[in-house]
């Protein structure tokens, strides 16, 4: 069994701080969700474990087992079994997807996976996942809708059989169909082995996907932590509940901005 | 280099367990034109002809120490892959014109392993030919490519790609350029540098469209990933466009590597070096698209090597 435990993370992205001493321990075998109103820092925490840049922890700490989690690079907590399931996965042009993910197997082995069983095993979780045969050929997310794009991170955490997989929102931009193949996939997946933390915004994702434990992350801090009853509290009542119960955020309503192109050349200034 | 050499150059891009006996053609200023041609392509006065009635494939060595040159002549209707190497001297310059006659199709994967020297090289077009070209420009020496591509008949198309390397000190500069003459033509240009250490790399990328070409379609990108502090890189891209009826695109950017990217791919698991060898291989690989070719493409793959990262 192998435990991932966050104790009073702090951390910061540019000057304002996003998170404010958050707790979370997550053992292998365990479903926890994540739910709060936006931009209160669900997807900090999970990109904070995962080691994006962006996010500087300034206190705390997050271990695997013993080890220092914060200490290692991106690579080095991927090999050690940590997954994010991307919100906004990247589109990377001119790399395939089998090259791509025929090196994200091979990055985690001594021995390279010989060509015939990548790709047999390629091809039965693009089946089972309803993907689009042709997508082993295709640049890596380019041009595919949010939903193939989801499908391709659940297929990726398939392949890579982490640990821990952190899903961030992985029910956005799917069909009712698409998301119960998402389900399935991410069910199967459950054994004493692997743990998971999921944020989402819909109880439909959790029907599917029962965690076994809920918490709800207000103001850089898990507030309130119970089992699925606290999921439906929230799809009957929303939050304005845990305002009652003392606790204060801003709202916020800006929308996600996806830089393209002109976004980015500005960026490369 | 000696004949055997330069057939060596060749060599990794044969498919020798269907092409037992390539045709190919070296053109050296070390010793007389050496080759080996079918009945129906020919060779006189610095001109070689193709008039094959069935698709081939061809190869072309230019070995030189000073001034080259050569014209090649695509009859109606051919059908021809040709893979060229240039491995020209220091200073030496090779002079190439190609004519595609009506409806000929050609397409050209030209591996540049050429020290400081340059190439003139223009193309043209008849009516319905079409040409793709891929350039890939990763020898380890300065150099300045000049290549035209001219459409002068009605729907001709040219598709050029080009793949560049500047490290060290190495200084290259190319133009490409695609002037349509004639209506309802279409011109596309993918220019993909990557420049290291102290290189030095400029793109010119010009589309022009003359007056009365309507219908006509001239698109190009521009990109250059720069590694290192002290590189030196600009990518122009140039449009002229004398008529109305025309669709017109052009895209140029110099830039570091996206962040985001690396840190997807090492979110998988990649490290940093693994992770930007596989954006710069996925960046440069599309030049191997201009032909159909599996030998050609691991060949490329392997050369890539020395872009490391």
């Amino acid at each position: 069994m192998s435990t991932l435990k966050i104790e009073n993370l702090h951390v910061e992205v540019g000057d304002k701080e996003i998170l404010k001493g958050l707790n979370l321990e997550v053992k292998t075998g365990e479903v926890h969700a994540i739910m709060g109103p936006n931009g209160n820092g669900k997807s900090t925490l999970l990109s904070t474990i995962m080691g994006h840049p962006k996010y500087i922890v300034t206190q705390g700490s997050i271990t695997l087992d013993d080890q220092d989690v914060l200490a290692m690079s991106v690579d080095e907590r991927a090999r050690a079994g940590l997954f994010l399931g991307m919100q906004y996965p990247q589109e990377i042009p001119g790399i395939t997807n089998s090259d791509f993910l025929r090196a994200a197997i091979n990055a985690k082995r001594d021995e390279p996976i010989s060509l015939f069983k990548f790709i047999r095993m390629l091809d039965k979780n693009i089946e089972e996942l309803g993907m689009d045969e042709n997508l082993a050929h295709r640049y890596l997310n380019e041009g595919f809708s949010g939903g193939e794009k989801k499908r391709n991170e659940i297929l990726q955490m398939k392949l890579l059989q982490p640990r821990f997989a952190l899903l961030d929102e992985i029910d956005s931009g799917l069909d009712v169909d698409a998301l119960r193949v998402v389900a399935e996939a991410i069910n199967s997946m459950r054994s004493d082995d692997f743990g998971c933390i999921m944020v989402s915004h819909y109880e439909r994702m959790f029907e599917l996907v029962k965690p076994t434990h809920v918490h709800v992350l207000v103001q850089g801090q898990i507030v309130m932590s119970g089992g699925y009853e606290l999921v439906e509290k929230i799809d009957q009542d929303g939050y304005e509940w845990v305002k009652e119960l003392g606790y204060e955020w801003e709202q916020n309503e800006r929308q996600p901005i996806i830089l393209e192109a002109c976004g980015k050349k500005e960026s490369l200034k | 280099m000696t004949k055997e050499q330069l057939l060596n150059q060749i060599k990794p891009m044969i498919d020798l367990t269907t092409d037992h006996q390539p045709y190919y053609m070296i053109l050296s200023s070390s010793f007389p034109m050496e080759s080996h041609l079918p009945q129906d392509v020919s060779y006189q006065d610095h001109v070689l002809k193709f008039r094959n009635q069935n698709p081939m494939t061809f190869y072309i060595i230019y070995d030189g120490k000073d001034e080259l040159s050569l014209h090649i002549h695509f009859e109606a209707y051919t059908q021809v892959d040709l893979i060229e190497v240039k491995t020209l001297d220091v200073k030496a310059c090779l002079h190439k014109t190609m004519t595609l006659d009506e409806g000929a199709q050609v397409h050209v994967f030209s591996e540049n392993l050429s020290h400081s020297a340059s190439s003139h090289e223009d193309v043209y077009l008849q009516s319905y030919a079409q040409c793709q070209y891929g350039y890939s420009e990763l020898s380890d020496d300065s150099f300045e490519g000049i290549y035209h591509f001219y459409l002068d008949g009605v729907e001709a198309r040219a598709q050029v790609r080009t793949a560049i390397l500047s490290k060290n000190q190495e200084n290259k500069h190319y133009e490409i350029l695609i002037q349509h003459n004639q209506p309802m033509t279409y011109g596309q240009m993918d220019n993909y540098g990557v420049v290291k250490d102290s290189g030095k790399l400029v793109i010119d990328g010009i589309g022009t469209i003359t007056k009365g070409q309507h219908g006509s379609a001239a698109h190009q990108t521009n990109k250059i990933m720069v590694f290192d502090e002290a590189c030196h890189a600009c990518a122009n891209p140039y449009l002229y466009i004398d008529d109305y009826d025309v669709q017109a695109s052009h895209a140029a950017a110099v830039g570091k590597m996206d962040e985001e990217h690396l840190y997807y791919l090492q979110s998988r698991g990649l490290t940093k070096k693994q992770a930007m060898q596989l954006i710069t291989y996925g960046y440069l690989m599309p030049v191997v698209e201009v032909i159909d070719n599996e030998m050609i493409k691991k060949h490329f793959e392997n050369s890539l090597s020395k872009v490391g990262a």
